[in-house]
């Protein structure tokens, strides 16, 4: 086996891993305060590049103006959404608030290419096109800052669920009535968690939208983001960040080396296989809690 | 008054395209109608969307066929294969320029369908052709790496490349990379790694973007780097117009501004803002592409009404367009001459190459391997008859 070609897959499945966690965790940070999951995060990252390339290009802001309101209009944008969309639906079943999302997620794909056209736009954060070759192994650089991108934003994510307000956001996803009747604003916590759904789904959508181009098909990261958060546990930030390096890696190495024996199409098999498993084996993902109800 | 249906994909995967070859067909038929029609008789043209549905795409052809139409054109490979046999059935004509199944070539099984540009049977013998003309003619053991989309349409070229490879001498390695291509760094770590003499690329969309993109990155040589027809200075904006130079594609159509048919259009449609677009998607590859589809169009009623005065159903739209010789749109694209046997119209095209600011015609128009694109034809053809799909 060639060492070198297996390093270079994994390291860049590593970053590739990475960039999906940072969509799959907006889905754990809304799962873990309402216990929803949001099928509308794949959506949100596109309209999150939408927003950054209309304030660069349409607006002509420079890079460091652009990205920080965009992440502040997504902020509000994921807020909105809870509060015009989810709020009326307090009380009703989980399954209708998760088709709310779903039906979210297609409105918003048709109607982000609608406002600002269906070419594919350039988002350029000035991110090098020459690799950085590392002896034998060459890392895409648009990859490796984005990853370190990722890693960060998880890690930032786990130290907030320690601080108070993080507390808060536990207390609202374990026992919402229960909240309520401590004095805790529910609404309230639950609209943050989409607002900083909104920011990830930011972060996700520019990072991809640099080393892609935007245009909708930002949307299907939605699929990745899934695979991850249900590997990884749906209410568990550790985990999208072990399951996105997993699914990264397992995805890069193995139709590298099954492809040319089955003639191609292997890398969704192992992302379907993984999400079938886990469902199978392990329904709460590597780092999701099992709930253990007395009957 | 004609009545023409472009029930084509506004929605979902083929955006990348629609719109600028939309607005091309569009303004070309305005600027035939501007000009007072064909004959006396002026152009109605019927948009609809179908997102790449097929369900969508016979809804819309059922209604534009009881409307009156005597030609659809869907964009779409897997709407335009759905409504073939209701077509052929309603002799209602079909356009299928640049996409759609490449046996509809054989008109004599399909008479109602017209692709009239290369198929992408003829584009893959047309790059081979060209690979083969930079090595002195002489292919025998090099290494030529095929990335493509894994979807039909990423493997419909793969017989002929094998053929090829076979004829040739070369070495084919194949790549695919999932649909819509959105992340491929795996597999052109691969292709790296068989260090290929020459890589062709065979997408559409993000897909040819990012291919493009993954390509400077692994330090592929641009000028050894070949794509279908689906590769557009969209693409090359986003990987960097300067990172971009070099890299070659087919053509099947002219790109720019600075042909008379285009320049025709500015001076008739959009400078009376009657145009059905933004201004600067003028004379883009995609609405080039669409405006040569039209003056197909145009050019098959043009004969049609001279055989069949006053009459233009279905069926006579079929004789004119079959009845095209030698039509090149006044340099639009290569001369075309569609037969009642031959619907693809000759299948040439030529490589062009992008200078970092536009394409740039390295080729004359020519066509390649002929004889093995219409064996293949003739044969897949032949299982449409006995199966009906």
């Amino acid at each position: 086996m060639d060492i070198a070609f297996l390093l270079e897959l994994s390291a860049n499945g590593i970053l590739i891993g990475l960039m999906y966690a940072l969509i799959a965790l907006g889905i754990v940070l809304i799962f873990k305060s309402s216990g929803i999951a949001n099928l509308a995060q794949g959506a949100m990252a596109m309209v999150g590049a939408y927003v950054a390339w209309a304030l660069l290009v349409l607006a002509g802001m420079p890079l460091w103006l652009a990205i920080p309101l965009s992440l502040a209009i997504m902020f509000f944008f994921g807020t909105g959404i809870e509060r015009v969309a989810l709020r009326p639906m307090v009380g009703q079943p989980v399954i209708m608030v998760v088709m709310l999302t779903l039906g979210l997620e297609i409105l918003l794909r048709g109607l982000a290419p609608a406002i600002f056209g269906t070419a594919i736009k350039r988002l350029d954060l000035g991110i090098p096109q020459a690799p950085i070759i590392v002896g034998p192994v060459l890392i895409n650089t648009a990859y490796l800052v984005s990853g370190a991108v990722a890693l960060g934003l998880v890690l930032l994510s786990i130290m907030f669920f320690g601080t108070r307000l993080g507390t808060v956001l536990r207390a609202v996803s374990d026992d919402q009535m229960a909240s309520w009747s401590v004095g805790i604003f529910v609404e309230r916590a639950i609209g943050l968690s989409w607002g900083l759904a909104g920011v990830a789904a930011a972060f996700g959508g520019i990072l991809w939208g640099s080393v892609q181009g935007v245009d909708w098909t930002l949307s299907l990261l939605l699929i990745k983001a899934l695979a991850i958060a249900i590997l990884g546990g749906l209410d568990s930030i550790p985990g999208v960040l072990i399951a996105g390096v997993i699914i990264g890696v397992l995805e890069s190495v193995v139709p590298a080396f099954l492809d040319p024996h089955v003639g191609g199409g292997t890398r969704d098999v192992v992302a379907s296989l993984v999400i079938l498993l886990t469902v199978i084996l392990r329904p709460h993902g590597l780092f999701g809690r099992e709930d253990i109800e007395r009957v | 008054m004609v009545k023409i249906g472009l029930a084509q994909d506004f929605t979902a995967v083929y955006t990348f395209v629609t719109s600028d070859y939309n607005q091309g067909q569009r303004d070309y038929f305005t600027l035939i109608n501007e000009r007072g029609g064909i004959d006396g008789y002026t152009l109605q043209v019927d948009v609809v969307d179908t997102a790449n549905q097929p369900q969508r795409g016979i809804e819309a052809y059922e209604r534009m066929k009881n409307d009156g139409v005597v030609l659809v054109d869907f964009l779409s490979t897997p709407v335009s294969r759905a409504v073939v046999p209701r077509a052929l059935k309603d002799q209602v004509n079909m356009m299928t320029i640049m996409h759609g199944r490449s046996d509809a070539a054989d008109g004599e099984t399909f008479p109602f369908i017209f692709p009239m540009s290369p198929l992408y049977w003829s584009q893959a013998a047309s790059i081979v052709k060209y690979i083969a003309d930079q090595e002195n003619g002489d292919l025998k053991g090099k290494k030529i790496a095929f990335v493509g989309i894994d979807s039909p349409f990423g493997r419909e070229p793969l017989p002929i490349f094998q053929a090829l490879a076979d004829k040739e001498g070369f070495e084919l390695s194949i790549f695919h990379y999932p649909s819509p291509g959105n992340e491929q760094s795996a597999t052109w770590t691969s292709v790296r790694r068989v260090r290929p003499d020459w890589t062709i690329i065979w997408g559409a969309g993000v897909g040819q973007t990012v291919s493009l993109r993954e390509a400077i990155r692994n330090g592929i040589k641009l000028d050894r780097l070949v794509s279908n027809a689906w590769l557009s200075e969209v693409d090359t904006e986003i990987a960097g117009r300067e990172a971009a130079k070099g890299v070659l594609r087919f053509e099947g159509v002219a790109y720019g501004k600075d042909l008379p048919i285009i320049q025709a259009i500015e001076n008739e449609v959009v400078a009376k803002g009657k145009s059905a677009g933004p201004a600067e998607k003028v004379g883009s590859s995609y609405y080039n592409i669409g405006v040569a589809g039209a003056a197909l169009v145009v050019e098959g009623i043009r004969h049609a009404l001279e055989k069949a005065p006053g009459k233009l159903a279905g069926p006579q739209l079929k004789a004119g367009l079959e009845s095209i010789a030698n039509f090149d749109a006044q340099g639009l694209m290569p001369p075309v001459t569609i037969s009642a046997r031959d619907h693809q119209g000759g299948g040439k095209g030529r490589i062009c190459q992008w200078d970092g600011t536009r394409w740039v015609p390295k080729t004359d128009w020519y066509a390649a391997s002929q004889d093995l694109v219409w064996e293949l034809v003739r044969k897949t053809a032949q299982e449409f008859k006995a199966s009906g799909n």
